[in-house]
């Protein structure tokens, strides 16, 4: 497989731009490399919601909190608590699994839409319960000035903590979405009837398949802290995990990286119209109208079905 | 706790389960016939909040509140047909994804248009004369326009009930709930059906919006606080269903009324328990779901 | 190998299959006929696990699979193609039948190794037995109805099965395919010593390779015998074999 890699298209451009990331920090100012930075958080998020959306056909509707949770997670036990930082950075992303794992369990059993407004529901649970428990969770505060260890305070060390660990999360939905697991989870998103009928046990693969992608939900929550030193319950509302799903269809859900530039996007989109209006939501809202009508398979999407023909029409497959 | 605080809120909680029972028929009743969670209810619910506002503004007098709960609903219906017959309806063939995406991005674009024509102050509403002011029944004292509501809440159900089961209009969006191809093979034109519906279930939401004027402050994040809660009940209810939307307003709306007897700090988070009680034991909602 | 025994399965108030039974000898080749709406489909449906029966018994190897849920009962040894094409439409052919394999070797939660690398052979033996090699890299959606059926067996075959049902397999195909298919099914049973169910309108076809004929007719089993008790049998003649 590696030899598959090196030979790829891709490969070069890739490692180029992984160079021009590491090189960013010396010629670019604090401003760019912090939007960059946010950039990483983001798309981590945003991949880790394709896991289950774009590659497994399940309508997480709710994603965001487990993001949310991973945040709190670290940002409590920084605030709240006496112990070393690295325990808050391997508690956040278990945490976001825990709660992946359980809300999973009661979403798995329903299909499609009933999966959705189920996770919609408990997730507002969480919400409901942060935005309102001023005294442990700074209730619709959020909690500000969290202590992040001096080392990464600095705005390059923070940067390159978070690409670093950015690139491992990759690398690793890269190879477990090219497993078997992987293929059997897009065999799942393609025709569930059918995986049953070969053998496979789709509840649980789906189940494992959430508690995956909450975990990296729960890494990029722990990322925002030591980008932003704080956080609100914002991170838990609906309407973010809903605007996960315009980045991940502006960049293509059924590739692998597409996630990656319809965040992309979006955040540098909204960092640059936001200096001119304040009316961005209304912006986003034609955005994704425009995508829906125009470009529904996203720009990677679009570029694929461009420069790829040989392997035939891609079919109007069910996205879901 | 006395007889007296517990019946005061249990009506309460019922009044407030009539707005939201309003809203929630909308919205169940566009989810049963499209098959999509319209996202852009609560913003729609809004509007008509923020035109009973400007109707009152202008038209003096107690007059005022009674042409806004006729014109801001149908103001609303105006928006949302608008909408449905320049872009929705060209996305009926999609996957449903795509239709609840699209109402997403109507919410966002709606919850800016807000922010743009009334800014960003809260607003309020005064109640027309003859709903001010409490009545005094068996010593305790009753909102007006509490039992205003509490009128009104049946007399949609009713409305909505003759509407889906004795007009044809109705019986042909409940049998598109059920079948839409069918209904298509039938020789009726199945985007039409659709374009009422969700005209309809927006009507509703407008008149929800209007109803509620008088007792909020009229804010712009009403629509997302709203539309949880909607969707909240509508999922408890069963999806698609007019009496689950009754039952889960009843549920909610009571349950946080009388919670602020118990714990007033999370009187809030209560209703949302009672939710997640219900789901652990009933997934797909207390009733049967129209599909 | 599989018995079914006076099977019963209604939706509401329609019986859709009426104390149906069958009866699959290890080897053999069995057709099951009728008119449409007998209850084919729901009778495998049901053999497969798809569906809850009301009543009566499924017996696999000497065991009951009545209760069972599709995913057990295809570990058991039985696999099962669609009438209506029911493939992965947005995988690759190669990746369709690799999907199979995989879940049969009880592979299919391995995180961390690269699939394309494993069961090769495998899935490769497969494709090349149903003649679909050459396509292996197309996206599954995109091939023609009769090649997309006959991937639509091929997925089956990736469950390594002792009994394969396949549920009007030539369904919807050109001539030259139906034959290409009939000769695939009697290869299956020949070389690779497959117990094969199937059920099918083209009377020609039931009648050149079953060894075995269950006539179904209103949910009910008429009767199942060879071919030529099947012929002369007045009810089902009646029914059924002169307007076909």
């Amino acid at each position: 497989m590696f030899k598959e890699i090196i030979h790829s298209k891709w490969f070069v451009p890739v490692i180029a731009l992984f160079i021009a990331l590491l090189l960013l920090p010396f010629f670019a100012a604090r401003f760019y490399v912090y939007i960059i930075a946010l950039i990483f958080v983001t798309s981590l998020l945003a991949m880790s919601l394709n896991l289950v959306v774009g590659h497994g056909g399940m309508y997480q509707f709710h994603h965001g909190v487990f993001y949310g949770v991973g945040a709190y997670t670290l940002a409590l036990i920084l605030k709240k608590t006496s112990l070393a930082v690295w325990v808050g950075f391997i508690a956040g992303p278990i945490m976001a699994a825990i709660i992946g794992l359980i809300i999973g369990w009661f979403c798995v059993r329903l299909t499609r839409l009933y999966f959705g407004m189920l996770q919609i529901s408990l997730g507002s649970l969480i919400w409901v319960i942060v935005f309102r428990w001023y005294s442990f969770t700074g209730g619709d505060d959020g909690i500000p000035g969290i202590p992040i260890p001096p080392i990464l305070s600095s705005s390059k060390n923070s940067y390159y903590f978070i690409l670093t660990l950015f690139a491992i999360c990759l690398i690793l939905m890269y190879l477990i979405l090219k497993s078997p697991f992987g293929a059997t989870l897009q065999a799942i998103r393609d025709n569930t009837q059918r995986c049953e009928a070969v053998g496979i046990h789709v509840r649980r693969h789906q189940l494992i398949a959430i508690v995956i992608a909450t975990f990296f939900a729960g890494v990029a929550g722990v990322l925002f802290v030591v980008l932003e030193r704080s956080v609100f319950p914002d991170l838990l509302f609906w309407v973010l995990s809903l605007e996960m799903f315009i980045m991940i269809l502006l960049g293509g859900w059924f590739t692998f990286a597409g996630p990656i530039m319809g965040t992309a996007i979006i955040v540098a989109l909204r960092t640059f119209v936001g200096k001119y209006t304040e009316y961005w939501t209304l912006i986003l809202g034609i955005l994704l109208i425009l995508l829906i009508f125009f470009l529904p398979e996203g720009v990677m999407g679009y570029f694929q079905k461009v420069f790829k023909p040989r392997t035939g029409e891609v079919a109007k497959g069910n996205g879901g | 706790m006395d007889f007296l605080a517990f019946s005061s809120q249990f009506l309460v909680g019922l009044s407030r389960a009539m707005i939201l029972f309003v809203v929630c028929a909308g919205l169940s009743f566009v989810l049963g016939v499209l098959r999509v969670p319209n996202i852009a209810h609560g913003s729609l619910y809004m509007i008509g909040a923020f035109a009973t506002f400007t109707l009152t503004k202008f038209i003096a007098g107690s007059t005022g509140f009674w042409i806004a709960l006729i014109v801001a609903p149908l103001l609303v219906a105006l928006i949302s047909l608008i909408a449905e017959r320049a872009l929705f309806c060209h996305l009926y063939q999609r996957e449903h994804l795509m239709l609840l995406l699209f109402t997403f991005a109507l919410s966002l674009i709606v919850g800016d248009l807000v922010k743009i024509v009334w800014g960003a102050e809260y607003r309020s509403v005064s109640a027309p004369a003859l709903l001010r002011g409490s009545l005094s029944l068996f010593g305790a004292s009753l909102p007006r326009y509490n039992l205003f509501l509490i009128i009104i809440g049946p007399l949609v159900a009713i409305a909505l009930w003759l509407f889906t089961n004795r007009t044809k209009i109705g019986k042909i969006s409940r049998a598109a709930a059920v079948d839409r191809e069918m209904v298509g093979v039938l020789g009726i034109n199945v985007s039409w059906v659709f374009a009422i519906a969700f005209v309809l279930g927006c009507y509703l939401a407008g008149l929800g919006g209007a109803l509620i004027a008088p007792t909020v402050n009229v804010t712009l994040g009403m629509d997302h606080s709203l539309i949880i809660e909607a969707f909240l009940i509508v999922t408890i209810g069963g999806l698609g269903n007019m009496w689950g939307a009754l039952v889960g307003s009843l549920i909610f709306g009571v349950t946080q009324s009388l919670g602020v007897l118990i714990w007033p700090q999370f009187a809030i988070v209560l209703p949302y328990a009672a939710v997640v009680i219900v789901l652990l034991l009933r997934p797909k909602g207390l009733l049967k779901s129209v599909w | 190998m599989l018995q079914v025994e006076a099977l019963v399965k209604s939706f509401d108030d329609f019986m859709a299959v009426n104390r149906a039974s069958l009866a699959v000898e290890k080897g053999e080749i069995v057709a099951v006929i009728g008119p449409n709406g007998a209850g084919k489909t729901t009778l495998f449906n049901l053999i497969t696990g798809l569906l809850k029966s009301d009543g009566g018994k499924i017996i696999f190897k000497g065991e009951d699979i009545s209760k069972l849920p599709p995913y057990e009962i295809c570990k058991k040894g039985i696999a099962r193609s669609f009438q209506i094409v029911n493939i992965f439409p947005r995988l690759t052919v190669f990746g369709n039948v690799q999907v199979a394999v995989l879940s049969h070797q009880r592979k299919s939660s391995h995180l961390f190794r690269p699939a394309q690398s494993m069961v090769i052979e495998e899935t490769k033996d497969i494709l090349k037995t149903v003649g679909l090699l050459e396509k292996a890299k197309n996206i599954a959606g995109s091939l023609s109805h009769g090649d997309q059926k006959i991937l639509e067996i091929a997925i089956a075959l990736g469950n390594e099965p002792e009994l394969l049902i396949l549920d009007e397999p030539t369904a919807g195909m050109s001539p030259e395919e139906t034959l290409a298919t009939i000769e695939l099914i009697k290869r299956l049973a020949s070389l690779r010593g497959l117990t094969i169910l199937f059920c099918e309108h083209d009377m020609d076809i039931v009648f050149s390779i079953a060894q075995s004929i269950m006539v179904m007719r209103q949910g009910r089993t008429i009767i199942q015998g060879n071919p030529e008790e099947v012929k002369n049998n007045k009810e089902v003649q009646e029914a059924y074999l002169g307007g076909e």
